[in-house]
């Protein structure tokens, strides 16, 4: 039987307890194998123990994926799944997901992990995917439960299974709940140089001068090359570089000629055919990345 | 508990975000403050569930890392008020994955551990779950025995049967302190320059002065025996390759990758 999912599918499930979680998970993932399709199940090592012993001899044919150190920074939680996705992708046409989200005990950052689930839309939207976020409504927060109607495009609860009508287009909830840059503390201008590999020494003398460790350095003289890149080949070149600090973390703003843009997807979305990756690579390798209008010119911040 | 009374926030911040960005004497530091209150909470399970303390503790500890790099001081919450959260998660998580049967023998106990030890060294190398095979390979069990002993692990219990409430000093904890961050060490070794070849590594490095004072190009080339253009291709490649393994796009069918 042929798989009819050509594009991102992205639906929540709220669950009732473990045993409608596993019942549920185990059936939509064998749907899928019946067709051909790949199964992922991502979850914490006890959820993935239960679910491997409900799917008996199909275990074997299910990609199981701890996530229990998966949810940092949404950018490397986005990178990781899609690893494991391009890894499922290769060897069937189309997959099914079953994802535990791990949501965390402190209100402060929800809104994070909503814009997360937000452009999780935008970011795999190109991939023959139907994933199924997953969500224990016993332990569940109102503030989450709210935004899971907001950034699923339908929702399966123990009612059934309806689209969401409080859904948001991702774009305009990343606007709505993106943090504020990291203030940031002594910057100063070391200047471009005469081109990127000398921009790239500069940059590495400033990291051992602030006593980042080496691993880390590399990330940043990596994430760097790829956003001067897009300055020099997109932003009419590099007008200024600015190093320091911002909330105790090494700080590096690449500020260019051009007139910028204003994408809050952008860096987010899954390489693919046709896109640039260099911002998809920046994000992946900081804390975090910031585009800003100010009066110097556009300007990307990066926060190691 | 309140994990780290002796650090003052601005301490305590500079050392999570120090641990965050790779430092891994700020790990070592960071366990070393929080490893009582670690401990505190490994004390809440008993041994009896069949899950040794020092798995307990190295979860705990890997807990608070995971914490360390999740935390946003930004948010204003004490860290071991976030970071508690996720120990006692892990913590949890590993009592749900490890359940006993009510008795093992000491050899299959021994099995066990020899089973999840190849299964964390599986995750923490290839971040998939091993197939019974590759488990069979790594351990030396046969396929039947593997599914034997994993099955006799599977019986559930409530963590919060029997606990105990042990006020000995912990002697696991240096244990688990010390194999937790041996693992960090062997991810460190496994970040972006893992990607690539020794030469194409080298030459990274004492370009940037990573690890060792930089070089220029021509110095690299006299200390490989290459010209500077050389080391400048070798480097050039090794940027290339890097970026072609983060950005690599999924196949989709129809497209020219699929």
């Amino acid at each position: 039987m042929n798989s009819g999912i050509t594009d991102l599918r992205h639906e929540a499930l709220v669950y009732d307890g473990l045993d409608e979680y596993v019942s549920r998970a185990v059936a939509f993932l064998r749907e899928g194998l019946r067709r051909g399709e790949g199964a992922v199940v991502a979850h914490t090592r006890g959820g993935l123990a239960v679910v491997r012993e409900a799917l008996g001899d199909d275990a074997d044919a299910v990609t199981l994926v701890d996530v229990g150190a998966v949810y940092t920074r949404p950018a490397r939680t986005l990178a990781a799944y899609h690893a494991v996705y391009a890894d499922q992708l290769a060897r069937t046409p189309a997959l099914r997901a079953v994802a535990d989200v791990q949501f965390g005990p402190d209100p402060g950052e929800w809104d994070l992990w909503t814009a997360y689930e937000a452009v999780f839309n935008e970011s795999f939207a190109h991939l023959p995917a139907w994933v199924v976020c997953t969500y224990d409504g016993q332990r569940l927060p109102d503030d989450i439960r709210d935004a899971v109607w907001r950034t699923h495009p339908s929702v399966a609860t123990a009612a059934g299974s309806r689209a969401s009508e409080h859904y948001e287009e991702p774009r305009a909830l990343l606007r709505r709940v993106a943090p504020s840059p990291p203030p940031v503390e002594r910057l100063r201008s070391i200047g471009f140089g005469r081109d990127v590999e000398d921009f790239r020494e500069r940059l590495a003398g400033e990291l051992a001068a602030a006593g980042v460790p080496e691993r880390r350095s590399l990330d940043m003289l990596f994430a760097a090359t790829e956003i001067a890149a897009n300055a020099v080949h997109h932003g009419g070149g590099v007008r200024d570089v600015r190093v320091g600090h911002a909330a105790g973390r090494f700080a590096c703003e690449i500020v260019d000629a051009g007139l910028g843009f204003d994408d809050p997807a952008a860096g987010y979305l899954a390489p693919r055919d046709g896109a640039g990756s260099g911002l998809w690579i920046a994000r992946q390798l900081t804390w975090q990345l910031d585009f800003l209008h100010t009066p110097a010119g556009f300007t990307a911040r990066l926060v190691l | 508990m309140t994990g780290a009374a002796w650090l003052t926030p601005e301490q305590e911040r500079e050392l999570v975000v120090a641990t965050e960005a790779g430092d891994l004497e700020a790990s070592r530091r960071l366990v070393e403050v929080f490893l009582p209150s670690i401990a505190a909470h490994a004390r809440r399970y008993s041994t009896g569930l069949g899950v040794q303390r020092q798995e307990l503790l190295q979860e705990g500890v890997a807990g608070l890392l995971f914490a360390a790099r999740r935390y946003d001081p930004r948010l204003g919450t004490p860290f071991w008020a976030y970071a508690s959260y996720w120990v006692r998660k892990a913590m949890q998580d590993l009592v749900a994955e490890l359940t006993m049967p009510i008795a093992l023998s000491d050899r299959a106990v021994r099995g066990l551990t020899s089973i999840r030890a190849a299964r964390h060294e599986h995750l923490a190398r290839h971040r998939t779950e091993p197939t019974t095979d590759q488990l069979a390979e790594a351990t030396g069990f046969t396929r039947d025995q593997l599914e034997r002993l994993q099955a006799a692990a599977r019986t559930p219990r409530s963590p919060e049967d029997g606990a105990v409430v042990d006020q000995v000093r912990d002697t696991h904890a240096e244990h688990a302190f010390e194999q937790v961050l041996d693992a960090i060490e062997v991810g460190e070794v496994r970040s972006l320059t893992d990607r690539l070849a020794e030469r194409e590594r080298a030459v990274l490095l004492a370009h940037y002065g990573l690890g060792a004072p930089a070089q220029t190009l021509q110095q690299i080339g006299q200390s490989l025996g290459l010209t500077a253009e050389r080391a400048r291709q070798i480097e050039s490649a090794a940027l290339g390759k890097l970026r072609v393994a983060l950005a690599r796009p999924a196949p989709v069918r129809g497209s020219p990758n699929a």
